[in-house]
């Protein structure tokens, strides 16, 4: 009597237990791949904070010692700050102007369907594959010929206008979860317009707009080629560290540099992507 | 006691382009009514709810709320709420915040403004649970804080959009009564849209039944049951059998008529048929026929026929039987009194009506 019953039970248990059977040993080539891959995404740059500790003035092995004097002379070195300070002004003023133009493009582009949407997303995305070079020439064309001489302001115009497509994505992202009649309800409800915003839209995507803000910071932080062209006799900190690249004595302390810039560039995108996600978990 | 009209709709129409969403819209809706748009997806009940929210402008007409014209009036400004079918419950803000948040635009003072947000969950039997996150609600809660948020505002007319159709069936069940309770202890008018017969049918003081834009029929579920206007709203609510049939007179208020199958019927006069041919449809509803071995006694219409089909449905039975000269089988009804199917496909049953159970439909649609 107990056969007839037993047996259904135990059918599906044994199949699930034999397809979790581990497969057959083979040699990982996809494991082999995927390390080699990483070893030659990342080794050049961690040889950055390896060497910035080397107690020598030439980058090459053997190392000599370790010293943490390169670091120690970073603060003595007046134009290294002022190249700090423009790059937190840049990155700051650019964070915040593409994270607002991004945030009205971004809701626009998810909440309306009208003519040129898809042209005008287009084109917003388009500095994404244009060559920087090319764009800060042209920029620098542009701005002497409406006689805006190079400076800080023209240096944050062409960030702005780099680092607005990724503003744009990450707002899209955090509008794309956002249940429309959310806004309507408060508007239902006898809020304003503008108030409807303020209580509902910007505190639900708030995460997104942290996000957006520490990306569009980092990028800006980090431009190279718009800032040569645009930023005139205040460099920002890119273009400071190149210059002094060739000057080999000050090599090790553009190391030290280099290697605290990574920690910080490092340390906001895990935060941005934090936010990132909460954005999506909470929408 | 009087009863004023709270809503007064008249030629109203709505366009998204060259789609006509809704068309002449008429409609005159008493003070503390429950009132139901019935629908297929698409048929613009929703457009129509939007427009009398204000989410929405109509294109011709007048929309009047309480004797004032809605013409340029936006939502806010408007004395309805709304339920939306998502809840649209505000994710950041906890039970008591989410209530409050259109209190708060009235500056009534925080003693008053907690005790209307205590009422107001009291009223749904959410009492106490104002801290509780948005996000740690289930449906049936979520749905109940919807309310709440929207009544604790006392609006004029409550407007429901699909409002328990992201429930299960037994909550779903449940919450019709509740609501219906609810609405009747308020005296609130409520305008819902659903696309669930049943839904409509078991709160509804009235339904209006609409299809592509237009609204076919108004009257109340027993009336709207029994003498549906046309074929396809008499197809839309409750299962029906279509028979054609051939008018041989019409005798004071009764159409005398060989009905397919059945034979000669006296048929009452539908008074709400909209469209008149020289063809009658006659409609008979499952539950009305009487199904048996023998010929049963006491009727005016009988059908021979076998069966084809028989389904067990828990609380009734249904049967599909077929007789020569049938275009499709005749679906019949039968309450489960004794927990049996009595008849077997393929054998043979006899099929009863009486005149009374036979609805004239006016003209059959294409």
């Amino acid at each position: 009597m107990s056969t007839p019953v037993s047996e259904p039970l135990n059918k599906p248990l044994s199949a699930a237990a034999s397809k979790s059977r581990r497969r057959p040993l083979r040699f990982p080539w996809l494991l082999v791949y995927a390390i080699g891959y990483l070893i030659f995404l990342y080794l050049p740059v961690l040889l950055l904070p390896l060497f910035s500790f080397n107690d020598g003035t030439i980058v090459a092995f053997p190392m000599k010692g370790f010293t943490l004097k390169w670091y120690a002379q970073l603060g003595e070195q007046d134009t290294l700050l002022q190249a700090m300070v423009n790059s937190l002004i840049v990155g700051a003023v650019t964070a915040l102007v593409a994270t607002s133009l991004g945030l009205f493009a971004a809701r626009a582009y998810v909440r309306y369907r009208f003519r040129g949407r898809e042209l005008s997303e287009g084109l917003v995305m388009l500095p994404l594959v244009i060559p920087g070079i090319i764009v800060a020439s042209s920029m620098l064309v542009l701005f002497i010929s409406l006689g805006l001489k190079p400076s800080l302001t023209t240096v944050i115009l062409g960030h702005v206008f780099v680092a607005l497509p990724f503003a744009v994505s990450i707002m899209k992202s955090a509008f794309d979860d956002f249940d429309q009649s959310l806004e309507e309800a408060a508007f239902d409800l006898g809020e304003s317009v503008i108030g409807t915003f303020r209580r509902v839209t910007l505190p639900i995507v708030a995460p997104g707009i942290v996000a957006s803000l520490l990306v569009t910071f980092t990028v800006s932080f980090d431009e190279f080629v718009l800032a040569f062209f645009l930023s005139g006799n205040q460099p920002t900190l890119p273009v400071y560290i190149w210059s002094q690249i060739r000057f080999p004595a000050k090599l090790p302390n553009t190391l030290a540099l280099g290697s605290l810039l990574l920690l910080a560039s490092v340390l906001l995108l895990l935060t941005a992507e934090y936010f990132r996600r909460r954005s999506a978990k909470s929408a | 006691m009087t009863t004023q009209n709270i809503i007064e709709i008249s030629g109203v129409e709505k366009r998204f382009g060259t789609f006509t969403a809704v068309r002449d819209l008429n409609l005159t809706l008493k003070e503390g009514e429950f009132f139901s748009l019935l629908g297929p997806s698409g048929c613009g009940k929703t457009t129509a709810l939007r427009m009398i929210a204000g989410f929405q402008d109509h294109d011709a007409g007048s929309i009047r709320i309480g004797g004032q014209d809605m013409a340029h009036i936006p939502a806010n400004k408007r004395p309805t709420n709304m339920v939306f079918q998502s809840y649209a419950i505000f994710p950041h803000l906890n039970v008591g915040d989410n209530v409050a948040f259109g209190l708060r635009k009235l500056k009534l003072g925080k003693a008053e403004t907690d005790d209307r947000v205590a009422e107001a969950l009291e009223m749904v039997e959410l009492g106490g649970l104002q801290s509780r996150k948005a996000t740690e609600l289930s449906g049936g809660q979520r749905q109940r804080v919807a309310l709440a948020r929207a009544l604790v505002m006392r609006p004029k007319v409550l407007l429901l959009d699909e409002p328990l159709s992201a429930l299960d069936k037994n909550l779903r069940e449940a919450m019709q009564f509740e609501m219906r309770r609810l609405q009747q202890k308020l005296g609130i008018t409520f305008v819902m849209v659903t696309h669930d017969q049943y839904e409509a049918m078991t709160m509804s003081d009235r339904i209006g039944v609409m299809f592509k834009g237009q609204l076919k029929q108004v009257d109340k579920p027993e009336v709207l049951y029994a003498r549906p206007c046309s074929q396809e709203v008499a197809a839309f609510i409750g299962g029906m059998n279509f028979l054609d049939a051939a008018v041989t007179g019409e005798v004071n208020g009764k159409l005398h008529a060989d009905v397919q199958g059945f034979g000669p019927l006296s048929i009452d006069v539908n008074p709400n048929v909209a469209r008149r041919g020289p063809q009658l449809l006659a409609g008979i509803r499952p539950e009305q026929l009487e199904i048996s071995a023998q010929k049963p006694d006491g009727y005016d219409g009988y059908l021979q026929g076998t069966v084809t089909n028989a389904a067990f449905y828990g609380e009734n039975v249904h049967y599909h039987v077929t007789a020569d000269g049938l275009p499709q089988p005749i679906a019949v009804s039968v309450p489960n009194y004794f927990h049996t199917v009595d008849h077997k496909q393929g054998d043979p049953v006899w099929l009863g009506v009486q005149n009374a159970s036979v609805i004239d439909l006016g003209a059959r649609e294409a």
